[in-house]
């Protein structure tokens, strides 16, 4: 069945410039699944005539029934190009043979730590785009997040077949499509590369064949390359020039035989004429059961059906056709061979963002390189075997050679020390549904690892070097921001839930479980259908026994309008030190800059940093270079900033103010929330003469009374997470989708057409707190045809002063210091503040 | 009435002064400082000797609860019994004030500490510059500042009295953060430990290229258990003393300056110097 055997992708694993990692991702339901099929029967592994039907990387009953794919899955797939393509492959190669390993992402929203754990273990990414509806908001975050992990994106447009036959779309309308969707996936890719960055131009080409067109769902697919084959001999022109001529500004005359660059009556478009016109006869000789057309067609196309497909009719015909003339598979491996990177070349430019140690040592240069000598590798993600409880370690091996029973050493994320010492006992290689054992996998690969899930809890490091640093950890573009707290139905289960919960964390990169300290366990995650997904599996798969859930609540932060009113002091509990300071607003825009962690980061150098914060945000320099430490966690966006003169010995206590600052600002004094964009000033201490007496049990309660005097001086808010939502629906259903919105706290931001359809696109921005329920509202309130799509945004104050009963805030905080078993009044300035 | 300020000495019960132990005797509420320093015979030991209760205060109470300690002290005699001097080691000037706030007269009794009984090596007690103390170091927390200040009284050839670190009843920084009430076990620096500190620093120091008056060669003395029965005092140049154990603590640590003959003299004649061959290096200075 399978048309490739594991000894044989073994030898080609060795053949490192033969490789492709890539990744499928997008918007959510474009058809990357379905698409996916296509290669997959390519290889082998399903019937073709199955292929885009079975959707072979969702493997779950859930991800079937739902038509959505939840978890990422990866395929390893070989491939032989024909020597005539093989001039097209730039850098070294090895053979015809190419290994292709293939991971299918999710492409919804709540899933995108999935696509972040699938990236980072590839090189280069298939950007499927809907051609009817454009490129859409989880379109850009994905490709934001491809380039900024220097992923090489290739693009595919996809439901030609839906253009074609239910918008019936004219030529140089669908021309126009496809170009805006070209212009507006380069529109990111510029913003978010640098033009002469290490990948060197990854915009997007038609020309240059890095875009594909086609239709998954019906099997066929075909980049610029295909169509300038055919028509090559017959012209006389070389490829490449002919593939310039079939995009953009190239008009063909077809009385004269002449190409202009200008359009003029008689002429058309290129693309049009030989590369639409064709499709076009196919399409309208199939549906219309033009029987003699079909055959003239087929002999034209070189088109020989067999058995079974001569007899179908239209649908079915055009089906049959398309995919024999212009195969899907083949189309993209082509694609997917030619454009992107090999491991090799794309380690070269990774590396820097990959590797936490010097770029020069032992480790770095067997990544850089791609070569024999330490192990290194990064397990992106737990995928769940069918042995319950445990789990495969994926991911890539970045350098060295994983081999079975090999002693590893596991790295602690965060961290240089090396923890444990653990054995791997086997080494497989994932085929979507199923899992192949192979002996060894060298640098370069994907591959699973049994036996390592117990040392690892998410992700990691593997190493067999004392001296490696960590690999980095990934960053994710959505934050568990909605959680709820769940319990055991029958209280003795409560053994069975704790475990089911480890499991559950294990198997979710992003999902996050904790136990509060009034006792609830709580279970957060990226969005409702995230929570909904994972309460499932937790009930089903991790804890089997049935479980109640709480309403889902959302995370709050906790942040200042204005500057404090006054210097604020506290003492320590011997009142031998005193600290004096500030709270203020962080400027507009620098939490962002923060949280993208791309310009100002915590471990960056000081200078650089105080350079930028000064240019940027208006900040003095001296001040911005004493930054002692972001927070929470050491990364968050709030600063900790040493403004005093002169103090000496402040060094001395300054890591217990620190942890003072860390714990104040990951509790905050509102309700315990992770506080956000506010800046703390020092500006004055007085200390004990003699070190005993300012010790840590000293200065850290005090550092953190200090912080919330600080913070109930200036203005305490709250900050609320929005969602953008954009919802696509046609034209009449808009008044519905304002009511609803409205209803729910929701700005309406823009409504577009979509050029040359009947639908539009609104953009809005939706309290996370308001979302519950929302798609389902949505979809009452204009008879199923809206569909949304919510992407967490940005965080936004919540009007009203929290101190003040009987406001809004005043609410949430009262209601999430109950939750949370405080006191339900927020305490007073006194309990912090000291009088000199 | 009064709230007593009392000393009890180095450590005996016997140590209290007679006035001391009147105003004991005259008390409605006793409490003990546990926290600063620790008494080597025991509560009940005291408890034995002047016939009454007393209670414990640790640093909980004393720095976050002083009312209760204060409580009906303008109608009662309420005795505060430090180890030591109440304004020695351990400053409690601001129970003081406190009590001052409240308007409570105040009466201290004095009584020796070892920051006059460290006079007992022979080294004069004029000739001692500012006490330090050095603290248990944490992985992350190392301060040195204790070893400029030595380095301050060095270059104007001043002895330097190092209190070493005692914590009792401390809570680590987890227990801190979570408010939970969860002490660690007990630990009380050794002059050991003490001067691997001090080496460290001083090799920090060198590697620095900065000059530390101090060096490893410099004469220190080790004090053990002052004032009792056990007491042991020990003097060797720092990378020597490292290695002698004095046993049980309390330690504390001098760093000598200038050595006037008659110091030296009696360095020499009533400590045990720890290795004979060395004493050249204290002629020498």
């Amino acid at each position: 069945m399978v048309n490739f055997t594991i000894d044989q992708i073994r030898e080609i694993m060795d053949k490192k410039t033969n490789i492709r990692n890539m990744s499928v991702i997008a918007h959510v339901d474009p058809g990357k699944s379905t698409l996916t099929d296509s290669l997959v029967s390519k290889a082998g592994i399903m019937a073709g005539s199955k292929a885009g039907e079975a959707r072979f990387t969702d493997t779950r009953k859930d991800e079937q029934d739902r038509c959505i794919t939840i978890k990422s899955t990866a395929i390893s797939m070989y491939y032989e190009l024909s020597d005539k393509d093989m001039q097209w492959v730039e850098g070294k190669k090895e053979g015809n043979g190419f290994l292709i390993n293939l991971i299918d992402s999710p492409g919804h929203v709540d899933f995108s730590s999935e696509v972040t754990a699938a990236l980072r273990v590839t090189d280069g990414a298939l950007v499927v785009v809907d051609c009817v509806s454009g490129v859409c908001v989880q379109t850009e975050t994905v490709l934001r997040q491809a380039i900024s992990e220097r992923i090489r994106p290739i693009v595919f447009m996809n439901k030609m077949d839906r253009a074609l036959l239910e918008l019936q779309l004219e030529k140089e309308d669908l021309y126009q499509t496809f170009q805006r969707i070209v212009e507006s996936v380069n529109v990111i890719v510029a913003t978010y590369a640098v033009e002469d960055g290490p990948m060197g131009n990854i915009m997007i080409d038609p020309q240059k064949g890095t875009v594909g067109f086609g239709s998954g769902l019906h099997g066929w697919a075909f980049s610029l390359k295909q169509f300038a084959e055919m028509y090559s001999e017959k012209f006389k022109v070389p490829l490449p020039k002919l593939m310039n001529r079939l995009w953009g500004d190239n008009y063909f005359n077809p009385s004269t035989k002449k190409w202009a660059k200008s359009k003029s009556p008689e002429s058309d478009r290129g693309f049009n004429t030989f590369v639409l016109t064709p499709i076009y006869k196919v399409f309208d000789a199939i549906m219309n059961n033009k029987t003699e057309e079909i055959g003239k067609l087929m002999e034209k196309c070189n088109v020989k059906l067999k058995g079974d497909d001569k007899d179908k009719v239209e649908k079915q015909l055009l089906k049959a056709f398309m995919r024999t003339w212009l195969p899907a598979g083949d189309t993209l491996l082509q694609m997917i061979t030619i454009h992107l990177p090999s491991p090799v070349v794309a380690q070269k430019y990774r590396s820097e963002l990959l590797y936490e140690g010097p770029a020069d040592d032992e480790v770095a240069t067997a990544i850089i390189n791609c070569d024999k000598g330490p192990l290194m590798m990064y397990v992106s993600k737990m995928v769940p075997t069918s042995d319950k409880g445990r789990f495969f370690a994926f991911g890539r091996v970045f350098a060295g050679t994983v081999v079975t029973y090999l002693k590893t050493n596991r790295k602690e994320p965060g961290t240089l020390i090396y923890i444990c010492i653990c054995f791997m006992f086997r080494t497989i290689l994932m085929m979507g549904r199923y899992t192949e054992a192979i002996e060894d996998v060298p640098c370069g690969n994907i591959c699973g690892l049994v036996g390592v899930d117990n040392f690892l809890v998410k992700t990691g490091t593997l190493t067999t070097s004392d001296q490696a640093h960590n690999m980095k950890q990934m960053k994710f573009s959505v934050s568990p921001v909605v959680r709820v707290a769940v319990e055991a139905k029958n209280p003795s289960d409560l053994p069975k839930l704790v475990e089911g919960l480890k499991r559950l964390a294990k198997s979710d990169p992003m999902v996050l479980c904790h136990i509060e300290e009034s006792g609830e366990h709580i279970v957060a995650g990226a969005g409702e259908l995230h929570l909904e997904i994972c309460l499932k599996d937790l009930e089903e798969d991790h804890a089997q026994i049935p479980i109640k859930k709480s309403d889902p609540v959302v995370s709050y932060r906790e942040t200042v309008n204005e500057a404090s009113d006054r210097m604020c002091l506290s003492k320590s509990p011997n009142k031998h030190n005193r600290l004096f300071m500030t709270a203020q607003p962080l400027p507009e825009g620098l939490s962002e800059k923060i949280d993208e962690g791309k310009d100002i980061f915590p471990r960056q150098d000081a200078k650089l940093r105080g350079r930028y914060l000064a240019d940027n945000f208006d900040f003095d320099v001296n001040e911005a270079r004493k930054i002692w430490c972001f927070g929470p966690e050491g990364t968050g966006a709030n600063l900790l900033i040493d403004c005093t003169k002169a103090v000496q010995y402040l060094n001395e206590i300054k890591d217990s103010v620190v942890a003072g600052f860390q714990w104040a600002s990951k509790e905050g004094v509102l309700c315990e929330e992770n506080m956000r964009g506010i800046r703390f000033n020092i500006h004055d201490v007085t200390l004990h003469a003699d070190a005993i007496h300012r010790g840590g049990g000293q200065i850290i309660p005090t550092a953190r009374r200090v912080l919330y005097a600080c913070q109930l001086t200036a203005g305490p808010r709250l900050l609320e997470p929005m969602y953008l939502v954009q919802i696509q629906c046609p034209e009449q259903a808009i008044g519905g989708i304002y009511g609803v919105l409205n209803r729910r706290r929701g700005q309406v931001n823009q409504t577009a057409h979509n050029p040359g359809t009947p639908i539009l696109t609104v953009n809005a921005y939706l309290p996370v707190n308001e979302s519950f329920g929302f798609t389902a509202d949505l979809r009452s309130n204009t008879g199923g045809q809206a569909f949304p799509q919510c992407v967490f945004d940005h965080w936004q104050v919540f009007n009203g002063d929290p101190l003040d009963e009987g406001s809004k805030p005043f609410a949430v905080v009262s209601a999430t210091r109950k939750r949370k078993g405080l006191n339900e009044t927020v305490p007073l300035l006194e309990k912090f503040y000291d009088k000199l | 009435m009064v709230f007593y300020l009392i000393g009890l000495g180095l450590g005996n019960p016997e140590d209290v002064t007679v006035k001391g132990l009147k105003a004991i005797k005259s008390a409605d509420r006793v409490y003990l400082e546990a926290y600063t320093s620790i008494l080597t015979c025991g509560k009940s030991a005291l408890e034995e000797f002047y016939g009454r209760s007393i209670i414990l205060a640790d640093r909980d109470m004393v720095e976050q609860n002083s009312n209760e300690l204060l409580r009906d002290a303008k109608k009662q005699n309420v005795v505060f019994l430090v180890v030591g001097d109440p304004f020695g080691a351990t400053t409690h000037s601001d129970l003081v004030l406190r009590a001052l706030e409240q308007e409570i007269p105040y009466k201290v009794i004095h009584n020796a500490s070892i920051m006059n009984a460290v006079g007992c090596c022979g080294l004069q007690l004029y000739n001692f510059g500012e006490t330090v103390s050095i603290v248990f170091w944490t992985d992350t927390w190392k301060p040195s500042s204790f070893c400029d200040k030595i380095n301050e009284n060095l270059k104007r050839g001043m002895h330097t009295l190092c209190l070493l670190d005692i914590k009792v009843k401390e809570q680590s920084i987890e227990n801190l953060m979570r408010g939970k009430k969860v002490y660690e076990p007990p630990r009380y620096m050794t002059s050991n430990l003490a001067c691997q500190q001090l080496l460290e620093v001083v090799e920090d120091k060198q590697s620095e290229s900065e000059n530390s008056v101090l060096t490893k060669e410099t004469m220190c003395v080790s004090l053990a258990c002052v004032g009792s029965d056990e007491q042991k005092i020990v003097a060797a140049p720092l990378n020597q003393l490292v290695n002698c154990e004095l046993g049980p603590v309390l330690h504390s640590l001098i760093i000598t300056g200038t050595l006037h003959p008659l110091e030296y003299d009696f360095l020499k004649i009533c400590t045990v110097l720890y290795n004979e061959s060395h004493s050249n290096t204290a002629k020498a200075r």
